[in-house]
């Protein structure tokens, strides 16, 4: 009996001890884990706010906000829309989703631009974009998108969607772009030569992905069912 | 004692290589290394799991009843693991990112709690912490191995640099993780093998 008792009890000081000790690095560590997920964030948002072209910010460099109160300064109150566990808008298909909250700037000359944040299910995993639309007279167009988490997705395979040139790919891409529908160019059944990469995307929603990530179809479809998705939302929101 | 310090050492590197002679730890051997960098950020992270429980497992080894020492033994691993989780979403969140689910799962890697129980709770302390660093690092070069050799057949590439125009996908996905493993283990063996047939045949 008293054997019991005392394995019990050496049992139980080892956990304690553990559990201090984890607490204690849970707290020191509790600041920084907080900045580098904020960092990740405001790094995903900063580059959609910029001309894929020319490499500027489409907004003044001082609005660009650097703490979670200021970032909360720029959610659009969006009508007629409930988020609902972190999900503003589901596509009409279900498969692509907008998150919560969703970002609205202005830019030097006026214009609008949405930052949005949508999901769809790639490979493992839901795959995350943050992308930027800008709103003019044409209509909505998208400027930039960072896909922000892959991690479900084949290492070296799926998941080098994260690497810049294949995400160049998506963007921009015009008004008449958009509302073809974006989709990857095996699901079009073409395969479009460097030099018409743009063409095909701006005119029939067309993404030439094939060449560089051969092999992988799910992800970058995901990527796309998302920006589909944002799109959707944006244009029942009501965004002009 | 510093020859036999030497030894506990370097006998993780070749002759009881923690992957391809003990095969132990296979989850994240066949899961991580579909590249050169990810099999070394998940080496090191190993390591330094390693090598923490075989200290703590080694100081404490007189305490611990015979009973529950395997519970024990986790408890220590699973803190450790955490710890370095939560340090590497503070500090290094790419390779956080790229690891994954792969870095809460060193909890159950074979290789960790075998050394605990075949090595640590056995010696003191620094032979304890000689043979978490030795098997760490049998470990982490044996990653960065199959990791090399997975991204060069699959990719082209080693460490992100092109050096060809091959691209067998199947290296990278699961079924190219098994072919590559079983190859080198049957290189490393056939090796151990020669050499001990070498040896024999001096001795006559």
């Amino acid at each position: 009996m008293l054997e019991y008792l005392k394995t019990g009890f050496v049992l139980m000081l080892i956990t304690l001890i553990a559990g201090l000790g984890l607490s204690f690095v849970y707290n020191l560590v509790k600041e920084p884990i907080a900045n580098a997920e904020l960092g990740a964030k405001l790094q995903a948002i900063r580059k959609v706010l910029t001309d894929p072209g020319s490499g500027k910010l489409l907004v003044d460099k001082n609005t660009i906000p650097e703490t979670t109160a200021e970032l909360k300064n720029f959610e659009w109150e969006v009508k007629n829309f409930e988020a609902k566990d972190g999900i503003i808008y589901a596509s009409e298909d279900g498969k692509g989703k907008v998150q919560d909250p969703v970002y609205k700037f202005s830019t030097d000359d006026n214009r609008e631009i949405y930052v949005l944040t949508g999901q769809a299910v790639g490979y493992g995993g839901d795959v995350i974009t943050v992308a930027g639309f800008i709103s003019s007279d044409g209509g909505i167009s998208l400027n930039s998108i960072k896909v922000i988490e892959y991690s479900q997705e084949t290492p070296g395979l799926g998941a080098n969607i994260s690497q810049e040139n294949i995400q160049e790919r998506f963007y921009p891409v015009s008004n008449q772009g958009l509302s073809e529908n974006l989709k990857v160019n095996k699901d079009a059944n073409v395969v479009v030569s460097e030099n018409e990469i743009k063409e095909y995307r701006n005119e029939r929603g067309i993404i030439q992905v094939s060449d560089v990530m051969t092999g992988a179809t799910i992800t970058p479809r995901a990527v796309t069912t998302s920006l589909n998705a944002m799109y959707e939302f944006l244009k029942k929101a009501g965004a002009e | 004692m510093a020859s036999g310090n030497l030894k506990t050492l370097t006998k993780g590197f070749v002759s009881e290589n923690p992957i391809f002679v003990q095969v132990l730890g296979m989850c994240p051997t066949l899961a991580t290394t579909t590249s050169a960098v990810n099999g070394l950020g998940m080496g090191i992270a190993t390591t330094s799991v390693l090598i923490m429980s075989n200290l703590v497992i080694s100081i404490i080894r007189k305490v611990i009843p015979e009973k529950v020492r395997i519970p024990s033994y986790i408890v220590v691993i699973a803190s450790f693991v955490t710890i370095i989780d939560l340090l590497m979403h503070g500090f290094v969140y790419d390779l956080w990112k790229t690891l994954g689910l792969f870095i809460p799962l060193i909890v159950v890697n074979c290789l960790i709690l075998g050394r605990a129980e075949s090595f640590a709770s056995k010696n003191r302390i620094v032979p304890s912490f000689l043979d978490g660093l030795g098997m760490g690092l049998g470990f982490t070069g044996a990653l960065i191995l199959l990791g090399i050799v997975r991204e060069f057949f699959g990719n082209g590439t080693i460490f992100g640099v092109t050096l060809s125009e091959l691209k067998l996908f199947a290296m990278i996905l699961p079924p190219g993780a098994y072919i590559a493993l079983g190859l080198l283990a049957g290189l490393f063996n056939f090796i151990g093998i020669k050499k001990a047939k070498m040896k024999k045949s001096t001795n006559k």
